[in-house]
């Protein structure tokens, strides 16, 4: 399978212009002959909407924007980001991730964990997912995650119970911290995680992350694709936008599994169990 | 506190380059001291923007600055910027000749505001933007004018010590004249900044990145091996000039009020 992944710098608050680059890209990613194109979180409305978020939110069931895109999905599997506001569920806003396919909705993951501190103010303008749950895409069972959820261990963790096969993570990274090293410190942070994520969970990572600046932010590019092994089978550059286009294999995944049993031997009754014990003691 | 000079580069000219874009800007305008800072800028918006879309400008006050003006001219020549120069010296003089004074520090800020109002009227006469040239170090001792030098429409400097603008300076090839002179708010002649804030800018930086990018506290800083009067003073220097790093507060009456809950972002619609 043929994966792409679109490093953009998309425009803020600018919906009808983030659209056409995702015409653009799909119709490059296609030519490429890839199966599967992965945009970055909020690729369709930029990233520090702060009170713009209500400006640029979208629902599924009637925005012309998801009409198109479940159209241009009908031979490539396309992943977008996007400010969800359901019209029976208004001034909910959501930093969402949508999966269409073969011309259809197939799947929305709405990010659970929203950075609030420091750089981050997520949780003033969003509300939180409360789920994690892999879904069944054209090439196998795909586990959606956005930016921070990445990097809170339980979301991986649930991704590997409920089967997920490659863990599709987008993002917004601004890049953060300075040393003698290429690239900033975060960008490693990054790949670190993804090297044993990928590891932990036998299966493939896929991660895109943002390039451009917003605000005096850097969104720090360098999005990548680990294999069940924790082998980096590719990297797109800091800081440039790019298409990254990388064949992977699938079949990688039983192999890895054969291998290592973690999936085969995890018992998440057991997680369930102590879980409400350790709950239940803090609450006393 | 060692930095990669080439990657930084790279990102401080795509800020320029991306934020002048966006406000649908080409050119950029800056002055031109003839010190590091506005050096590096003057480089950086070079190498962003083209060396033709740049515009630096040189503003001396009287005769004591001769070395700097030369230094600036040749600065620009080398990185092959337009340049102007523009003698505050009457202005300057007309105001204190009504409203005389003997604060240094006082014809020194009156100084700084003048350039910052050329800066801006040729700013908008050359539909250029202006590019501040206030590093982090200056920025967190509130070592700069309110509405003189601090005015700027971006900052590319500002997250970046004086000591690590040195390596950039190095980096960028500037010549050694400009990177080993030292530094001046050159308020008047023969200031040097070490001289008035009574340390160097390699313990002011140490101690500034150990409190702020470190987190360290009071004691933690001190216990490093820095002089507690000296983590003393750069504390009461960084409390005492928040007012220069933050809008105005709005005495909020409404629903809704601009720097409490009217909130968008800078680059809202570019």
């Amino acid at each position: 399978m043929k994966v792409a992944l679109a490093q953009i710098a998309p425009r803020l608050g600018d919906v009808p212009r983030n659209l056409a680059l995702h015409r653009e890209w799909i119709r490059a990613a296609r030519k490429e002959g890839a199966d599967l194109i992965v945009f970055p979180e909020l690729s369709l409305t930029g990233y520090s909407l702060r009170d713009l978020t209500g400006d640029v939110a979208l629902d599924p069931a009637r925005s012309p924007v998801f009409k198109e895109l479940a159209g241009l999905s009908r031979d490539i599997t396309t992943v977008v980001g996007f400010v969800e506001e359901k019209r029976d569920d208004p001034g909910l806003f959501y930093n969402a991730a949508a999966c269409f396919a073969e011309g259809r909705l197939l799947h929305i993951h709405r990010k659970v964990y929203l950075p609030t501190g420091g750089m981050f103010e997520e949780r003033r303008f969003f509300a939180a997912g409360r789920n994690f749950k892999p879904f069944r895409a054209p090439f196998g069972r795909a586990g959606l995650m956005i930016c921070r959820d990445f990097l809170q261990l339980g979301a991986s963790y649930l991704q590997l119970v409920g089967g997920a096969e490659v863990l599709l993570v987008i993002s917004a990274a601004p890049g953060r911290g300075l040393g003698t090293e290429q690239g900033f410190a975060t960008s490693r942070m990054w790949e670190l995680m993804g090297e044993a994520l990928s590891f932990f969970t036998t299966s493939f990572v896929i991660y895109c992350n943002r390039v451009g600046v917003e605000d005096g932010m850097t969104f720090a590019g360098g999005s990548f694709i680990f294999s069940p092994r924790g082998e980096l089978l590719d990297r797109a550059d800091d800081l440039e936008p790019g298409l990254l286009v990388q064949t992977i294999d699938l079949t990688a995944v039983r192999d890895v599994r054969r291998k290592w049993g973690f999936h085969r031997e995890e018992r998440p009754e057991v997680i369930l169990h102590a879980l409400e014990r350790t709950i239940r003691s803090h609450e006393d | 506190m060692k930095i990669n000079a080439a990657f930084v580069e790279k990102v401080l000219t795509r800020f320029i380059r991306g934020e002048l874009g966006r406000a649908g800007f080409k050119k950029g305008i800056l002055g031109l001291s003839g010190g590091l800072d506005s050096a590096v800028c003057a480089a950086l918006a070079a190498r962003a923007l083209g060396p033709g879309q740049v515009l630096g400008l040189i503003m001396p006050y009287g005769t004591g600055f001769r070395d700097d003006v030369r230094d600036a001219e040749r600065l620009a020549a080398a990185l092959g910027i337009r340049r102007r120069t523009i003698d505050i010296t009457p202005q300057v003089d007309a105001y204190f000749a009504r409203h005389p004074t003997r604060s240094r520090v006082l014809r020194g800020n009156k100084m700084a505001r003048e350039r910052m109002s050329i800066l801006y009227d040729v700013s908008a006469r050359e539909k250029a933007l202006i590019l501040g040239t206030g590093n982090k170090t200056e920025l967190l001792l509130g070592y700069g004018t309110i509405h003189g030098d601090m005015a700027c429409a971006i900052n590319p400097l500002g997250d970046l010590y004086k000591t690590q603008i040195r390596e950039l300076a190095a980096h960028l090839g500037l010549p050694e004249d400009i990177r080993k002179k030292r530094p001046t708010a050159g308020l008047w002649p023969g200031q040097t900044d070490e001289g008035e804030l009574g340390l160097s800018y390699d313990e002011l930086d140490g101690i500034l990145f150990a409190l702020v990018d470190e987190r360290k506290s009071r004691r933690e800083v001190v216990s490093a091996g820095f002089k507690a009067a000296a983590v003393n003073k750069v504390l009461a220097m960084i409390k005492a000039s928040e007012f220069k790093r933050k809008m105005p507060p709005v005495a909020k009456v409404s629903a809704r009020t601009v720097g409490h809950d009217f909130l968008y972002p800078y680059d809202w619609g570019k």
